[in-house]
């Protein structure tokens, strides 16, 4: 590989880490249409470099977050169960499906998303409502506010029926699922944002490795491109989680919004 | 509130611990070797063995156990360690419950653990 490619993929994995890292994402949101449109990587073969970013992303941040405790590690459990079951089902039909589909299914997510973000970045502002007459009590310690935040899990079945689907589109477009998973944690089971993606992040490495061996046996894994996109986006989750704390997130909300809606038109124009 | 006991909750964080303790060290080590292929094929490209397809998961590790450490071989061994890292963290998890003595867990544990094998197992069985 020619070291300009070798730079270029390592900055694109790492600029690719360091924004799934500040925005809970995992990084192959970006990874995926930078891989297909610069190096011209067929799609599959992004997808697996993508569970690869996904699982070292999240294995990096998952580290930290359990330490600070804010991972509810029963509940990413329990829920693990049926992002495995959705991420198997969705890692056996990506087999069966052409590589044109695959693009313009991920370049709807992708506008999914960005709609998603927008919306999330316009109510920053609300106060998140916390239960307590719920099952699996959790807590962590808000450093924001220097409090010990206490919460329940509402709706468990509800939470577990959209993480199958999370962990379908996680094994079908290689992409981590926490934009479902978040919101259906925080909104339906009353999980506060910060324990939410913690969770989520903890969770979407086992969904992604659920599908990671099934890419692998298909010989979907290319090792220079996987390996250097991932020591990439490794640096870069570091990265961005020292970042997050110094900037405003509901900036980056917008900027990314906007990146993942020009990147969604652009792939499903292609 | 049901069974809601902060107290209670606050104080079981031995499983949290090893866990953590388990996913830092299989990020170092996966990133170490794949740093270490990265860098073998950079200094002496020669020794770059060209990549045709995946190898199985048998035959990676009979190509390490035979000594056999080119770029390829350590990438690929950076990437399958990475991949395994989730998976030891859950049996890590399902220990952790089990000193614990919360069995509910032990046993959502196990399933997650038995489809995460199941998996494997079946993806053995896939010609690329």
């Amino acid at each position: 590989m020619p070291i300009n490619s070798f730079v270029l993929l390592l900055l694109g994995g790492f600029v690719a880490g360091t924004f799934g890292a500040m925005l809970g994402l995992g990084g192959g949101a970006l990874l995926i249409p930078f891989l297909v449109m610069v190096f011209d990587v067929p799609v599959h073969q992004a997808i697996a470099t993508s569970i690869i970013a996904v699982i070292a992303t999240s294995s990096a941040g998952a580290a930290m977050n359990l330490e600070r405790r804010t991972v509810h590690i029963r509940l990413g459990m329990l829920l693990e169960i049926a992002t495995v079951t959705g991420a198997i089902l969705g890692g056996i039909t990506a087999n069966y499906l052409s590589a044109g589909i695959l693009a313009k299914l991920f370049s709807g997510l992708l506008f999914l998303t960005a709609i998603a973000m927008i919306l999330r970045a316009r109510q920053h502002t609300a106060q998140e409502p916390i239960y307590t007459d719920g099952i699996l009590p959790g807590s962590f310690y808000d450093d924001t506010n220097g409090k010990i935040v206490y919460y329940t899990v509402k709706k468990l079945p509800a939470a577990m029926m959209i993480s199958i689907v999370a962990g379908n589109i996680s094994g079908l477009l290689g992409v981590g699922g926490g934009i479902f998973k978040v919101p259906a944690m925080n909104i339906l089971s009353g999980i506060p944002m910060k324990a939410a993606t913690a969770t989520s992040n903890f969770m979407i490495g086992v969904t992604a490795a659920a599908s990671a061996f099934i890419y692998f046996a298909h010989g979907h894994l290319n090792p220079f491109i996987s390996s250097i996109a991932a020591l990439g986006v490794l640096a870069g989750s570091m990265t961005g989680v020292y970042i997050s704390r110094k900037i405003k997130s509901k900036v980056l909300t917008w900027i990314f919004a906007f990146v993942l809606l020009g990147v969604s038109i652009q792939l499903f124009l292609r | 509130m049901s069974d809601f006991n902060p107290i209670s909750n606050n104080v079981k964080h031995g499983t949290e611990r090893w866990t953590s303790r388990v996913l830092r060290i299989g990020v170092w080590i996966s990133a170490s070797l794949m740093i270490t292929g990265v860098l073998i094929g950079k200094i002496i490209p020669s020794t770059m063995i060209e990549y045709s397809s995946n190898p199985t998961l048998g035959g990676l590790a009979m190509r390490m156990l035979s000594g056999s450490f080119d770029p390829v071989t350590m990438m690929f061994a950076g990437l399958v360690f990475l991949m395994f890292t989730p998976v030891f963290r859950v049996i890590t998890a399902l220990i952790g419950f089990g000193v614990e003595r919360d069995w509910r867990f032990v046993a959502v544990s196990a399933v997650v653990l038995i489809l995460l094998t199941g998996e494997i197992v079946y993806s053995m069985f896939i010609k690329g």
